[in-house]
């Protein structure tokens, strides 16, 4: 039977990546663990729906850049330093003081933030590697008993976003046939109306389901199969904890533990 | 098992009830069906059931349900999860896990039973319902029918009483209905299992039930035996309108017993010349379709699909789930681009064609009619499509009033039932006054009268020398309305030709009429009426 790696595991992994690249600060390390978290993707993620969420995670990633690095070139406290160019400055109310908005540009303030932007798009881009490779339902099925009930919420929502996805892509296609060939923001107003509706009755359907089910009424929770966590999983988890004692470039090294820890496809064939 | 006392519902802001004062009791082991007009109440009759309605949905409940002496006023739907199995429309959203074995066991994770119990009743369901060989499969990859069969036996982990299912086979192939009715057809008989089914195909379905509740709306509700109700009903399956037809005294439910009752029919209409099909003598190409092949990845969805529509054709593509249908008419609208091969929708390529261009050439309804409309209310919808089609304000509403009179301008589209939404979507896209109407399972969770709007709508597209593609699952619908047949499985043509060629071919996909008739090739009861107006 082919079994792939306990899906609470992916999350640690990544959680404890993500503080320890937030810990260390580097633009290097961040890039570099990104670039090897990458590569576990290719080599382990699976044909699911959900296997694309690390794409979006990194295109959700640059947005942030982008935006960060805009926002602290036009607002903020100005750094001294090497002047690249200078804004005119807006006319603010006197009640707005300490804020200032254009004025001159130093190359610090630029590099600071796109420092802060980047670690924060690794960080989403690091989230987006666990969600693209384990199960969010299984994931629902392995969490404690005890934050199940959050748990749900989360899971419903994480794997209605592939489905989302999927259904822009639909209704895109179908409003092409009706001749609209509109861009930019009156294309997703034209996109959203029907994706909230589908989306919505959706999830009142599952919800309705679950409720059918009994989900919720019983206060203890019984397991079918449990998933059990293998010698190997768990040293996973270890040395990606540990890397967070000494951020700088054991990180790489956790990053990329599961390529070399992991059960190869075909030995998970054979088991 | 269930009883329903003197129990009135009305929703907030609605002034209409949607029962009133019913009171009705079903016997263990009774196979219940529930009928009626679509937007009438079945659904929350169904769901009244089990409590959803009013404890998830809301609503004012008057009177009380009670399922095996438990009142669902006091319990919420959780605490009959026990008792009452509940299979919704789609399959799909209410599953909560993705592997076959996980779901079926998530109801018995919730009510907390012991894993040995558990894994007991997971292999019974699994050998009951023959999925066993499913059991590692991930959900999302199985068939319709397949997918319906784990709905069914995740309710049926929880060993319960009652089982209620939702138009459970609107979205299935007949092949895959057959399966899953017959499935219920068995629990019944061999676990009295008391099952509770809302379903709009009849001819599908009105074998195996024991009562009928026929639900007509304004609070009115009928029970009775299948005979009694058919009798007078509206909605009727095409056997009892033949019964109808012929003026016979009873009805009959199944093609065994009105074989019976028509062979005097039979041998009337054996004297006469056999009707002579419709010919579309139109040489006029608007769709040429020449080597297509198109993949997903590594699966092939189409193989080499070569033919040619006229004008004046209406055109049915039919096949089970996942046999290519919507891939082929999505590649001859241009959203897919083919690998090889070539489509050509009146000389040009559909893939390249842009707005306005696209809109006077092929007009395209998505399975979800809702797709298409992104309004605040109908007028606003209508407005829009004045405007991307450039017609004179107003026509797309005056087209939309000629196809179904009586919807208010005001109303916001996903107020209107599913049967006025696809009149809406077909009045926007018509507007553009398309060579060719292309149509991807138009009539699923379409009632009868709604149907037969469509076929008179399809008809007056093909009459004005244009022509329509349409893909379905629904044998009748086709044997009203379609001019010709093309049959996919795997990716490739099997058959093509005349309806009547290939309807007739393969019993599964005959519809009632023909296989009552067989083997003299009448589709309809329209068929057989003009036959017997011409006969001596």
């Amino acid at each position: 039977m082919h079994r792939s790696l306990h899906p609470l595991l992916w999350w640690i992994w990544a959680g404890s990546l993500a503080i320890g690249v937030a810990k260390a600060s580097s633009v290097l390390i961040a890039c570099a663990v990104v670039g090897a978290v990458a590569i576990v993707v290719y080599r382990k993620s699976e044909k699911t729906p959900w296997a694309a969420s690390f794409r979006w995670a990194l295109k959700v990633g640059l947005w942030v850049i982008a935006i960060r690095i805009s926002a602290g070139v036009l607002i903020g406290v100005p750094i001294p330093g090497q002047t690249l160019f200078t804004l005119p400055i807006l006319p603010l109310p006197s009640w707005m003081a300490g804020i200032r908005i254009g004025g001159p540009v130093t190359l610090e303030r630029v590099t600071a933030t796109a420092h802060e932007g980047l670690i924060m798009a690794a960080i989403i881009a690091l989230l987006g590697a666990a969600a693209s490779l384990s199960s969010p339902h299984r994931l629902l099925r392995s969490l404690p008993v005890m934050v199940y009930e959050f748990g749900v919420a989360v899971v419903i929502a994480t794997s209605i976003l592939p489905q989302l996805v999927a259904s822009i892509a639909r209704i895109h296609d179908a409003q092409k046939l009706r001749g609209q060939e509109t861009r930019g923001f009156m294309k997703w107003r034209r996109i959203a109306l029907p994706l909230l509706e589908s989306s919505l009755s959706r999830s009142l359907d599952l919800a309705a389901a679950m409720d059918a089910r009994g989900y919720g009424y019983s206060r203890k929770r019984s397991r079918y199969r449990p998933i059990p966590w293998s010698a190997r999983e768990l040293l996973i988890c270890l040395i990606a904890i540990l890397a967070l004692a000494k951020p700088q470039y054991v990180l790489l090294g956790a990053a990329l533990a599961p390529l070399f820890l992991a059960p190869s496809q075909r030995e998970e064939v054979l088991r | 098992m269930i009883t329903f006392s003197n129990v009135s519902l009305i929703y907030p802001n609605s002034t209409q009830a949607v029962v009133e004062n019913l009171s009705f009791t079903i016997a263990e082991g009774e196979f219940v069906l529930v009928m009626g007009p679509t937007g009438v109440g079945k659904s929350s009759l169904l769901r009244l059931i089990n409590g959803l309605v009013p404890h998830h949905t809301g609503g004012i409940l008057a009177g009380d349900v009670s399922v095996d002496g438990i009142s669902t006023r006091n319990v919420k739907p959780g605490g009959l999860a026990h008792l009452v199995g509940f299979v919704g429309q789609n399959p799909l959203n209410g599953f909560v896990t993705d592997i076959v074995e996980e779901e079926l066991a998530f109801g018995m994770e919730t009510l907390n039973l012991a894993p040995d119990v558990m894994r007991k009743r997971v292999e019974e369901v699994l050998d009951l319902l023959s999925l066993a060989h499913l059991r590692q499969r991930s959900i999302a990859t199985l068939s319709g029918g397949e997918q319906q069969r784990v709905a069914i036996g995740s309710a049926l982990v929880m060993h319960p009483k009652v089982l209620v299912l939702d138009e459970p086979t609107s979205a299935l192939d007949p092949i895959a209905a057959e399966e899953v009715l017959s499935i219920l057809h068995r629990l019944v008989h061999d676990l009295s299992l008391t099952v509770v089914i809302a379903e709009h195909k009849l001819e599908r379905v009105i074998q195996f039930a024991d009562r009928v509740i026929y639900i007509l709306g304004n609070g009115l509700v009928h029970i009775g035996t299948p005979a009694e109700i058919l009798k007078t009903s509206q909605i009727a399956p095409p056997i009892v309108h033949l019964a109808r037809a012929l003026n016979l005294p009873d009805v009959a439910l199944t093609v065994r017993d009105m074989r019976r009752m028509s062979a005097p029919l039979r041998d009337r209409l054996s004297k006469i010349p056999q009707p002579i099909p419709p010919v579309v003598n139109s040489t006029e190409g608007i769709v040429h379709v020449a080597g297509v092949w198109l993949a997903y990845g590594n699966k092939s969805a189409l193989r080499d699909i070569s033919l040619t529509i006229h004008r004046g054709e209406i055109v049915a593509v039919m096949g089970r789930n996942g046999a290519g249908k919507s891939s082929l008419l999505r590649s001859i609208v241009g959203v897919l681009e083919v690998e090889r091969g070539k489509i050509s929708l009146l000389g040009k390529d559909p893939h390249t064609l842009r707005g306005r261009e696209r809109t006077q050439l092929a007009g395209f309804i998505p399975q979800e009619p809702s797709d298409i409309l992104y309004g605040q209310s109908v007028s606003q919808e209508c407005a829009q499509a004045d405007r991307d089609n450039h017609v004179d304000p107003g026509e797309t509403l005056a087209l939309l009033q000629k196809l179904v009179p009586g919807i208010s301008p005001t109303t916001h589209p996903r107020d209107l039932s599913e049967g006025q939404r696809l009149a809406l979507a077909l009045s926007v896209v018509l507007s553009a006054h398309p060579e060719l109407l292309v149509l991807d399972e138009p009539t699923r969770g379409l009632d009868y009268s709604s149907k037969n709007s469509l076929t008179t709508i399809l008809k007056s597209v093909a009459s004005e020398n244009r022509a329509v593609i349409l893909a379905t699952h629904d044998v009748e619908l086709v044997a009203q309305v379609a001019t010709r047949v093309i049959f996919i499985a795997d990716g490739e043509i099997v058959a093509d030709g005349s309806t009547v060629d290939v309807l007739l071919s393969s019993p599964a996909f005959a519809p009632q009429v023909a296989k009552v008739m067989s083997p003299a090739p009448y589709l309809t009861v329209k068929d057989i009426v003009d036959a017997m107006r011409n006969s001596p």
